[in-house]
Parts: C-alpha cells; structure tokens; sequence
C-alpha cells in the first residue's frame, strides 16, 4: 500500500511516540496506523496528561484483555487521531489487581473505566464512583465476565441487591424503563425544583446480552451473525465493522464491487436511521404531524433494504470478505427514484425543522452543548458535529470504498438541539447524493474473496462511522477458528454523558428533547451507568 | 306531565343521554380529522364508545396514597360541570332549556369546574407525573381562563346583557365575528386551552408526564373524565359559534358552525408542536391583552 494517508499517519504516530519517550517499556506497530506502546501503570496518569496537553487526539475507548497465560490482565487505552491509533497498553498482575484512574485528565473515562473494574477484576484506584456500571445489581462480587476463566455455561449465583443511595428530601421524576417517553429500555432519573431540574442520572443495562462474551465462544462467521444483532437500527454498522477487522486480520480484502454495495447499504441505513430519529425527536416535541410524515417516508428507504437485502432490520448484508447479494439494474433504477423522493422530503424537512416558529421554540438555543465541552465529554457522531466538532469517521479515516465514493462532512457550530436536527437532515442529503455517485458508479467484478477458516494470529481496530457516531472494534485472534476477544465500544455510550451533563438548569419539558438529541441506542450498548451530579 | 317532560329533556333529550352521545362524536369527528391531517388512518366511528364502555367495565384501582373519596367523587364533579353548563346553551340549534340574567358568568364557572376537578384529581396522589401534571393544569387555567372570560364578555357588552339567551338573539342578526375578531381568537384559543388540546397539551405532555394528572386513573373515573372532556368540547364550540358566527338558531346551522370551528381546532392541533408550560404562560399574557383591547375598542366605539 503506497497511500499519502501511511505518511500523514506515520507522522502523528512518530510525534505521539516522542512526546511519551521517557515512559515506554516497549513499542510495537501492529499494523499501518497504529502504534502500541507498553508503559508502567505508575506512569499512565502523566502519559494521558501529556497526550491531551499536546492535543494528541481523543481517548476513544479502553479495552481490557485477559492474560491468563502470563497470569495477568492488560488495560488497552486507545486515543485516536484523523487516522492513526496509538494505544497505551499496561500490564496488571493478577496478584495485585489496581491500575490509577485517568479521569483526572479525561472526565469521561469514568464510564470505560467502570466497565473495566467490574469485567476483568481490576481495582482502578481514585474512580469518581467504582459503582457497577454493566452488570445487574444480583450480581455475585468476585465474578468477572470478561476473564478467560469464566464459564458462561456455569450458573452464577444471584445475591441480594444492595440498597440504593439516599434520596430523601429530593423530588424525582423517573423516566422508564417503562415509560411512553422512551420505548427503550432505560431508566433516568431527573431531580426537579418546580419545573427545572436540578440533577440527573441515567441507568442502562436492561438489555444486556453479553455478546462480547458470546463472541469468543462462537466461529468467526457466527460471531458475526451475532454482532449483528446488536442493534436493530444500526445492524449493518456493526457487521460492518467487525468484518473489516477481520478482513484486516486475515489480510483478505473484499473485492470493489463489495465495498461499493456495503457502502451503499450503509447509507441507506443512515438515511432509515435519521428519518427514524426524526420522527422520534419531533414526537418528543409534541409535534406528531412531523413524526407521522417523517415515518411515513421511511418507508420508502425501508423498502428499499428490503428489495435489496430480503430484510427491513436485520438486513444481513455482510459476509467476512464480501457481500451477499448483487445489485442489479432494475433494483439501482429502484433505488435512485426512491433516492429521488427522498431527496425531495428531506429537503422540505430541512424547511421544517429550521424555520417552523413553533417548533424553533423548542430546539433554538436549548441544551446548547459549546465545542470544548463536546471536546471534554468525548462526543461522537452527529452530536459532536452539531457542536462543531469535526469527526467524521468517513472522512478523517476513510475505509472501505469511502476513498472512492467520498462523504462531505456536515458540521454546524451552534450545539444546540435545532443544529442537530439540521446536521442530521443534512447528512441524509449527502448519503443521497453519495449514494446516487456510487449507483452510477457501480464497480465490475466479484462479490467475495475467499477467506480462511482460521484467521491468522493478531490484534486490530476497527473503526466505523455508524449513524449516531463512530463505532469502534476491537479484535484479537489467537490463530483459531473463534476470536479471542471481541470489544464493542459503541457512539452512545460516548454521548450518554452530555445529556447528564446539559440537562441540569433545563425545563423539564425539555429532558424528553435532550434526551432524543443524541439519538440513543440503548440496545446498542447496554451497560449499567450511573452518572451522580450535583 | 310538565315534570316528566322536564326530567326526560334534562335526562334524554337534549340534555343527558344526547349531550354525552355528542360529546362522543364530536371527540371521534377531532381524532378522525387529526388523524386525516397526519396522513393517518384515524378511528373507526364508535372507536370514543367503545373506549367509553371498555373502561366503564374495568376495574377501577384506587392507588396507594389517594384520598378515596375525593378520588370518586371528582370524576362524578368534573361531568356534572358541562353537563349543567349545558343547560343553558342553546343545544342543537334549540333555545336553552334555563336562562337567567347572568347565567353566562355561571357557564363560564361551571365549564371551569372540569379543569379544577383534574388539577385536584392529580394533587390527589402520590404518584410524581400526576402532581407534575396537577401543577401545570392549575398554572394553565390561570393562564387562559382571564382572557377566555374577556373574551366572552365582549358580545355581552354589545348585547347589553348576560343572558345568554338574549345574547344569542342579538347575534343572530350579526355576525360578531367580523366586529370582535380578536376576542373571537382569544376565545378559540381559550377553548383549546382548556380542552388541553395540542399544542397547550403541557399539562398531559405523554413524553414527559405520561398522561398528567390523570395517569393514575382507570375506569370509571378515567370514563366520566373523558366523557366530561367530549361534553365541554360541545358547549364550548356552541357558545363560540353562538356569540361569534351568527347564532345557532337551527339544527343545520348549529352543525355546520360548530364543525368548521371544529376543523380549525384540529388544523392548529396539527401544525403546532407542544408549548412548554412557561411558553403557554407567557403567550397567554397576549391574549389577556388582546381580549381587552378588544372590550377597549368596544367602549369607545360601541
């Protein structure tokens, strides 16, 4: 591969690697792009310090791994930039389980880091709250899902929840899991003063599946049936970006055509995935005539997936080195009058959502969220481009046949909830416009590469622009026919902590819209989180 | 006989029986054109009944918390209110059945009684959406009821009477549409207010509040409620198509009249989003203004 982007790369790595000299034990380049440097857990507080004081890209997730070999489990932290992935790895004995926090530096990391402690066994010392963060509340101390020599066929046994915090003295109003606010299983609590709240928290995990466990006991193909499944809204993104990691790993590369087809599925996901979100965020508002339009022109690209794919949700598109199904003409033809439709609505949903008086009143100017607090929180996806934040996966590290069928990048400055309505309608306009370059455009040639059963030993990332932001891949293979460790870090539970952190001070009235703002996907990462601010 | 006539016509005809009857197609007629609007199938024409008589024969639970008697009795209050407005209405293009000097200030009391019934049903419990929901129905009838009054009294003043009776003989001959058109908004606007139709539906905001003040009713209490909803919307559009539009002297008048009030009704339901609870307040200082410039412009002209 000769491609200028291995240069720029190269060259972020060279300077993130210099600034953290004086720490590493050893460095490693696992891959183009990425750059592995193993550091003392003493010394990791000051190299986080040192990578944000010099801007060194965003923390992006924290993947734990067990090492039951070496008698011994690794923290993974990966901080992104454009491109290129530097990853601090510390190694923790199993004889002495602690590791500092780092939320000192990255506020945000709370969540990752509370997923960690509780999945590997590992004591973060310092953690703002080392509450349980993913698993139940009977969930037996001493029992760490993510080891290796956890079982998940063996029962665990429940214990008796402990009791929750004090509340008296507070006024709570509870929104679900059961709620008509929210048709999805999450549960927030907001402490109201009149009709202005004064503090919220959010708890998740009602869905909780364990995939990623479920992952290292399945083959690599099932694996990916399975990741599918982590989302009925957003289901191509992660088979998406599970089976590019594992092109990657095997060094297979799926044949153009491929590309173009899985980039064309992507994109009308995008364009189901906002319409969807529109309706939902206008009913929210209390303005059911723009849900029930919004809803009823998606049908129209949900008919399209269906003639494409045999399916409306889980559309199943992907194979590891390829694609399932051929577009013929008769369906392009198809698919560019519906694209045309579309088009047309969305550009009168634009119309709508940026000069109807009415509804202005609840978008323009609430839950107003500026770029450095976006920066701070770690935002992705159209919630961070709403805030003038630019990181768009799709376009800072192109994959697949983005280079050849390339996104613009939408991006508004205002951060409030009318500029994410505008960020969002307008990326549908240009997957419309994408999509029509990449039907016209439509590569000859083959639908799969041939790939191993066994996928050759190693570690890679995966990184994906999913509709509510990046969706980001872990995957190790120990040689196998089964992964090794399979992590999903998915774009809400980057954004769930905005709306923690902008909804104290807001109307009441206004949490259903902040809430809809970011687009939550609750099954997409369903973790336990409990964010306490006073 | 004079007294059997009188107990069927307060029981049958046309108070009673007939009211509740119309309240219910007068709500299917709202929810059928709303639905229409946003591209919807909307309800089948017995769909408010058939809600109507599935919760008249569901059990009714009394929640934890709730005074039990107060929780009775105020669905029975909250029907009872239109029902007896009512009465001094001229109904289906027919005279009122009662009319005294000054009954309007009493209709305007008794169609109150509706709101203050479910403000006070919400204040009743415990539960966190019904005392959220119970505050902003009470913040909303202190917003829209002064200028809802103001805006009735304008064709009072110009008919020089608080007879409804001969404040609709009056009209008859003129529509007070076209001298009084800011107080016939206001009173329009007013009747949605109290209705709690969208976009002033704050006060039973589902994706907030679940159904307000009244999310721990089931039922009974539920039913009568929302049949006492259905009767006001009835006397409401007859008094404003009464004082604004003309008259309601005959049967074909009053439903023509009354339904093309009802289309507009359902028109801004449909293009407006929700008001926030501050937003109504604050618009609602507008419309008391409005309503008496209008009587201001009345006195010095009229």
């Amino acid at each position: 591969m000769t491609n200028p982007e291995l240069i720029s790369f190269d060259s972020l790595l060279e300077n993130g690697r210099s600034l953290l000299e004086s720490q590493i034990i050893e460095a490693q380049t696992p891959e183009p792009g990425r750059l592995d440097l193993v550091i003392g857990p003493s010394d990791l507080p000051q190299a986080v310090q040192t990578l944000v004081d010099n801007h060194w890209g965003y923390l992006a997730a924290i993947t734990g791994l067990d090492r039951p070999e070496s008698s011994e489990v690794e923290a993974l932290y990966h901080f992104c930039s454009g491109p290129a992935v530097l990853t601090l790895r510390v190694r923790v004995p199993y004889a002495e389980p602690a590791l500092p926090t780092i939320c000192g530096v990255i506020p945000s990391a709370t969540l990752y880091e509370r997923e960690f402690m509780e999945m590997f066994g590992v004591q973060v010392t310092g953690t703002p709250d080392p509450q349980r963060l993913f698993l139940p509340d009977d969930w037996p101390e001493g029992v760490y899902p993510l080891r290796k020599s956890f079982n998940p066929q063996e029962k665990v046994p429940q214990v008796k929840p402990k009791a929750n915090g004090d509340n008296a003295g507070r006024y709570i109003v509870p929104i679900g899991p059961q709620h008509p606010a929210l048709k999805e299983p999450g549960h927030f609590e907001f402490t109201v003063n009149g009709e202005i709240v004064t503090g919220a928290s959010v708890r998740l995990g009602y869905v909780h599946r364990g995939i990623e466990k479920a992952c290292e006991e399945r083959t690599w193909t099932q694996a990916m049936y399975l990741l599918e499944r982590v989302c009925g809204i957003c289901s191509n993104s992660h088979a998406y970006a599970y089976v590019l990691g594992v092109e990657k790993l095997a060094q297979v590369e799926a044949p153009e055509r491929a590309q173009a087809i899985r980039e064309l599925v992507a994109g009308l996901e995008r364009i189901h995935s906002h319409l969807l979100w529109l309706g939902v965020a206008a009913h929210e508002a209390g303005f059911d005539t723009l849900f029930m339009y919004s809803w009823r022109d998606r049908e129209t690209v949900m008919d399209l997936l269906e003639r494409l794919t045999g399916n409306r949700v889980n559309y199943s598109a992907n194979l590891i080195g390829g694609v399932k199904f051929d577009v013929d003409d008769e369906q392009r033809r198809t698919i560019l009058a519906g694209l045309d439709y579309l088009e047309e609505r969305c550009r009168h949903y634009l119309d709508v959502v940026s000069t109807d008086a009415a509804f202005l009143q609840r978008t323009r100017g609430v839950g107003t969220m500026t770029r450095e607090q976006a920066e701070l929180l770690g935002v992705v996806g159209p919630t961070a481009r709403a805030s003038g934040v630019d990181r768009d996966i799709r376009v800072e590290a192109p994959y697949g046949s983005y280079r050849r069928f390339p996104v613009s990048i939408v991006i508004e400055h205002a951060g409030d909830l009318e500029a994410k309505f505008v960020v969002r309608v307008k990326e549908m306009l240009v997957s419309i416009s994408t999509l029509r370059a990449l039907l016209d455009n439509l590569p000859p040639g083959e639908l799969v590469a041939r790939v191993p059963r066994r996928i050759p030993a190693g570690e890679t990332i995966s990184r994906v622009e999913a509709p509510r932001g990046e969706l980001f891949y872990f995957i190790k293979s120990s040689g196998g026919d089964k992964p090794e460790r399979v992590k999903v870090r998915t774009p809400s539970i980057c954004n769930f902590g905005s709306v923690i952190h902008t909804a104290v001070g807001h109307q009441f009235a206004d949490m259903p819209m902040l809430l809809a703002g970011i687009d939550p996907c609750f099954s997409c990462n369903d973790r336990m989180i409990v964010v306490r601010k006073k | 006989m004079n007294a059997f006539l009188s107990a069927a016509a307060l029981l049958f005809f046309p108070g009673g029986l007939s009211l509740l009857v119309s309240g219910l197609a007068y709500e299917w007629a709202d929810r059928k054109l709303l639905a229409r609007m946003q591209n919807r199938l909307g309800p089948r024409w017995f769909q408010p009944l058939a809600d109507v008589v599935k919760l008249l024969s569901k059990e009714e639970i009394v929640p934890y918390g709730a005074n039990r008697l107060i929780f009775n009795l105020l669905p029975v209050a909250a029907l009872a209110g239109p029902l007896t407005a009512a009465l001094y209405v001229p109904l289906f293009g027919l005279p009122p059945m009662y009319s005294f000097q000054g009954d309007l200030i009493v209709v305007i009391y008794l169609l109150s009684l509706l709101t203050i019934c479910t403000g006070l049903a919400g204040a009743n419990m415990a539960s966190r959406f019904s005392v959220l929901g119970a505050t902003r129905t009470l913040t909303q009838v202190f917003a829209y009821e002064a200028p809802f009054l103001l805006a009735l009294l304008g064709p009072a003043i110009a008919a020089g009477s608080w007879e409804i009776r001969s404040i609709q003989a009056f009209a008859e001959t003129r529509w007070l549409l076209l001298t009084q058109p800011l107080g016939f908004l206001v009173a329009l606007i007013g009747l949605m207010g109290k209705l709690e139709l969208p976009p002033f539906d704050a006060p039973e905001a589902e994706t907030e509040i679940v159904a307000g003040a009244l999310t721990e009713y089931s039922g009974r209490g539920l039913a009568l409620f929302r049949l006492g909803k259905g009767v006001e919307m009835v006397v409401g559009l007859t008094l404003i198509a009464a004082f604004f539009l003309g008259g309601v002297g005959n049967l074909p008048g009053f439903l023509l009249k009354t339904l093309v009030l009802l289309l507009v009704l359902v028109t801004l339901q449909a293009v407006l989003t929700r008001f926030r609870i501050d937003q109504v307040v604050r618009g609602w200082r507008w419309g008391a203004l409005l309503a008496l410039l209008q009587i201001l412009v009345m006195i010095i002209w009229g």
